[in-house]
């Protein structure tokens, strides 16, 4: 059982590595399309592997939408009983609704060159329905992942 | 009180060389980096999350929070200051206030470190705790978003986070404000709370309660509670003080510990007795403030007024020097500066340089009308002169049929050697319009600045005098784009007043201007509503109220309208450039038919690419404010007479008037950015002309200038203004009294305020192309000082664009050719 346990957490682990690879080459990207499963995929590895990246969480319930605003790209990210779950739908009853240009946008939101959540809004890049605090937090936890597998200069 | 005891009011023979503490604390202060100060949010959660319920009152709860902080604050002693007391657990620190702003750099934690803009301090230890226990506490309960939550994410919430058209910034902030010092300082805190005391004594003797004396009762026992940990953070550093001193062999330093431990014990619970004792007695209450309130503004007022009978007592008793008294200022001067503003690192880019701006007001009348002026003015612009430091926000009132020309002239010579400070204010019209405003004589004689330029009679009346920050330019494009604005495309954003291509008019585009103003004036209005009624349910300001008249004697909060005078403030920005656009499409549309609407619309929509004919007319030959066609001037004192007229028929929530004024901060550059073309030939994302300051290059003549600007009808303008003028050099006794004619023809036109930059054009293109050779160069922004070196370059280069004016020839400084790529119109 233990092995198992162990197997499944190495596997994940790898998984990790391969996932953060790909989100660090989506950030290389112009298009940035994908940035954001390929981040929250990364999340709910990282969140599974590592136990102070699952801190974050912890008694943290917030519901996010993010959407483009040509819908071509709706997502949803729930979290909830230290776990986070992604699909492709639109939720109701949100914490926030995050409204992006397209995926560049939404990750010079979020990460690059830095968290520019309020350069995003004054570029009207994107529009933001509800709680600002929930997206604050939901991009320092990007950052950290962005901070974690960027490799070392 | 007028006499001038002092040998030399200019206090040369005292320098930094022989004021050696000074010049150590002062180097110190420049060399410390800032460094996020978590501690006063780790008690005030604590308390409210572990120590407190939910359903007790939240007067009871804020000032019990309040007082636990004070209570648990460390006592630090950094440095060699002779005063006790440090706003921050960090030598220069910038506090952490969830309640507010304090959760923007919650994206940054790991980064904020090595921002490249203004880089903060802060350990991996500190940000887990931000992360892990402070920050998920706040999540849904700081100012903002208890509002929204409450009113649903109301329009007038959505349109202040476009950030394009107005700030709603009590988000971030209620401070700006003038407290009263003086009862504290005569008769002690412990004094404040044996009243407090007895109003509840009183209040609980007549029996059942309705639900307002309720509150009062509840007001009175938040007084107690808060004030007592007042006395806490006193006793605190008393006792540290005393440990250093027995463990200190260096007798200097052995003996300022033993002082400020017998100061401490004393002060400011009991009244203070010596110089010493008042200004630490200040200074602590001061820190005690921002343990309740954000570091936003809170200024000290007519410190010459309030520390003079103490130190008068104690050169009369000889037990006080002039040196002493200069350090003891000093010291003070550079403890002001401990602080600094959290922030995330779009908004230092975008807004960033300023300090906390706790404005200190010098000179002008006494409450009685009496030249106010005395020893300690000069002692205090004689440390303001040898330190130039950013903070405090100096001011000096001039009564231009009170004050001497001595005084006036020493002012003058102040600015030349800071090449920045004091701003000058115009006595005689700043009372008129505090007066109309309702302000008793005696009340309004005794005003002090808040923050940037803002009147506040001193301790007794509330301004808010920040809570609206408006927009101008984008009321003039939503006018021009029938509701909408380039920066937000296709969204209807006001109400539709008609294609612009179809006036036939100016009148009617004058009308849509208006009626755009109005709306989104009430949506500025209707938000900055919800905040203050939303303050009154979560951020009562017991501690505050204790230091101001009124609300004790009312039993009521500042923030219920407890003091004896209250208004919120609503400035503006893009004033000049609106004025110079209306007056353009005026003359180049309507008179001169140069154009046709539709083609300034195109030319608009293309930044003048094409129409370079029309861009070159537009910028040489239509009117321009600051100028001398009498159509400026009537367009300008239409737009200040509309919104005056708009403000004052609104009522806060506290029974105040709505005030307007024209100061910006550094909000034109980064609104400036933002913003499309104008007719008035500035290109698109330019930034703007700051204050109520004419367009950089558009003033030729010096009188002009100063006419134009002083004969804006001061009355209207009750929120005050900045008025930024900057000369090449100011020196020599010609050069002062040239100045000081200056001043004079502009507060006999009107004007309300003054605020010089004493440097050239190459001079400061030189700083910004070597910042490391200026690293002290102080700037007055538009209302407060900053280090060049830390503004962004869009705030940098609107300052050396301003207009700089040869004193002796009056005439503008032609601006270098090479650089005009710089200017709004290129």
């Amino acid at each position: 059982m233990w092995q198992t346990l162990l197997n499944k957490i190495l596997l994940r682990g790898q998984r990790a590595e391969s996932a953060a690879k790909q989100f660090l080459e989506s950030l290389k990207s112009e298009a940035a399309e994908g940035f954001l499963e390929l981040l929250l995929k990364l999340m709910s590895l990282v969140f599974y592997i590592d136990p102070g990246f699952r801190r974050n969480i912890e008694n943290f319930q917030g519901r996010y939408l993010f959407r483009s605003q040509d819908r071509g790209i709706t997502v949803a990210a729930v979290f909830q009983d230290s776990r986070l779950k992604v699909s492709q739908e639109e939720i109701k009853d949100t914490n926030v609704t995050v409204i992006f240009r397209n995926g560049k946008a939404l990750m010079n939101f979020l990460l690059s060159p830095k968290p520019d959540i309020l350069g995003s809004l004054l570029r009207q890049d994107l529009s933001i329905d509800g709680n600002l605090n929930y997206l604050y937090k939901f991009a320092y936890m990007a950052k950290h992942l962005q901070l974690k597998f960027m490799p070392r200069s | 009180m007028s006499a001038d005891p002092l040998k030399d009011i200019r206090l040369q023979e005292y320098t930094l060389d022989n004021l050696p503490l000074l010049a150590r604390l002062r180097k110190g202060l420049l060399h410390t980096r800032p460094a996020v100060c978590i501690e006063r949010a780790r008690h005030v959660t604590k308390y409210l999350r572990d120590m407190s319920r939910e359903d007790e009152p939240m007067m009871t709860r804020y000032a019990g929070a309040v007082a636990h902080f004070l209570k648990e604050k460390q006592a630090f002693f950094f440095d060699d200051n002779l005063l006790a007391g440090t706003t921050c657990a960090k030598p220069f620190g910038a506090p952490v206030y969830p309640e507010w702003t304090g959760m923007t750099i919650w994206p940054e934690l790991e980064v904020i470190n090595t921002r490249e803009k203004n880089p903060q301090q802060l350990t991996a230890a500190e940000a887990d705790e931000l992360n892990f226990e402070i920050y998920p506490y706040w999540m849904d309960r700081n100012v903002l978003e208890v509002t929204r939550k409450r009113h649903h994410n109301p329009p007038c919430m959505r349109l202040f986070e476009r950030i394009v058209f107005f700030i709603g910034s009590k988000a971030g902030t209620i401070s700006h404000t003038v407290p009263y010092y003086e009862l504290a300082l005569e008769k002690g805190v412990a004094y404040i709370i044996a009243q407090a005391a007895l109003k509840e004594a009183s209040l609980k003797a007549q029996g059942p309660l309705n639900d307002e004396q309720s509150r009062s009762l509840q007001f009175y026992q938040a007084v107690q509670t808060a004030l007592e940990g007042v006395l806490a953070y006193a006793r605190r550093l008393s006792e540290r003080a005393a440990e250093l001193a027995q463990q200190e062999r260096h007798p200097l330093r052995k003996a300022n510990f033993e002082q400020m431990a017998a100061v401490c014990a004393r002060v400011p619970a009991q009244p203070a007795r010596t110089f010493r004792e008042a200004i630490n007695a200040l200074w602590i209450i001061q820190v005690a403030i921002h343990a309740e309130n954000i570091n936003m503004a809170m200024s000290p007022g007519r410190l010459d007024q309030i520390l003079y009978p103490y130190y008068r007592a104690d050169m009369a008793s000889g037990g006080l020097t002039i040196p002493q008294a200069l350090e003891l200022i000093g010291c003070l001067w550079l403890k002001l500066n401990d602080n600094t503003n959290l922030v995330p690192e779009t908004a230092e880019e975008l807004f960033g340089g300023a300090g906390t701006v706790p404005a200190v007001t010098l000179g002008g009348v006494t409450a009685k009308g009496e030249d106010a002026v005395n020893d300690l003015t000069y002692l205090m612009l004689r440390v303001t002169e040898l330190l130039k430091t950013r903070d405090p926000s100096l001011n000096a009132r001039y009564h231009q049929e009170i004050n001497t020309k001595a005084y006036r002239n020493r002012v003058a010579e102040v600015i030349s050697t800071t090449q920045s400070v004091p701003a000058i204010h115009n006595d005689r019209v700043d009372i008129k319009t505090l007066e109309r405003q309702g302000l008793a004589t005696e009340h309004a004689r005794d005003y002090a600045v808040i923050g940037c330029v803002e009147l506040a009679s001193a301790g007794r009346s509330y301004d808010a005098s920040s809570s609206i920050m408006l927009n101008l330019a984008s009321v003039l494009e939503l006018a021009l784009y029938n509701g909408k604005r380039p920066v937000t495309g296709d969204d209807q954003i006001g109400p539709a007043t008609g294609e612009a291509a179809a006036f036939t008019g100016f009148e009617e585009f004058w009308n849509a201007f208006a009626k755009q103003f109005q709306w989104l004036a009430s949506q500025a209005i209707e938000l900055n509503e919800l905040f203050g009624r939303m303050y009154q349910e979560i951020l009562p300001s017991p501690l505050l109220s204790a230091f101001f008249q009124g609300p004790l004697d009312k039993g009521q909060d500042l923030i219920f309208g407890g003091a004896l005078y209250n208004s919120s403030g609503a400035t503006h920005i893009g004033f000049a450039d609106t004025v110079d656009s209306l007056s353009a499409i005026e003359r180049a549309v309507f008179l001169d038919r140069k154009c046709t609407f539709e083609e300034l619309l195109d030319a608009l929509r293309k930044n003048f690419e094409g129409y370079e004919t029309l861009h070159a007319y537009l910028v040489n030959r239509t009117p321009k404010y600051g100028g001398d066609d009498p159509a400026a001037q009537r367009n300008a004192q239409r737009v200040v007479r509309l919104l005056f007229d708009f403000y004052q028929a609104h009522t806060n929530y506290r029974g105040g008037k709505y005030r307007p004024g024209f100061w910006t901060m550094t909000n034109h550059a980064g609104q400036g950015k933002l913003c499309g073309a104008l007719p008035n030939g500035r290109k698109a994302n330019k930034v703007f002309a700051s204050g109520i300051t004419p367009v950089s290059q558009a003033a030729v003549s010096l009188a002009g200038c100063l006419q134009a600007v002083g004969g804006l009808d001061p009355l209207c303008i009750p929120g005050g203004e900045a008025f930024n003028l900057k000369y090449p050099a100011l020196s020599g006794a010609e050069d002062i009294e040239r100045f000081g004619a200056g001043i004079e023809t502009y507060f006999e036109c009107g004007g309300l305020h003054i605020q010089c930059n004493i440097m050239s054009y190459d001079m400061l293109l030189e700083a910004k192309e070597n910042p490391e050779k200026y690293p002290e160069l102080l700037v007055r922004v538009s209302g407060y000082s900053a280090y060049f070196k830390d503004l962004n370059d869009a705030m940098k280069e609107e300052i050396i664009t301003r207009t700089a004016y040869d004193l002796g020839s009056g005439q503008a400084v032609a601006f270098p050719e090479k650089n005009s790529g710089m200017l709004g119109t290129k």
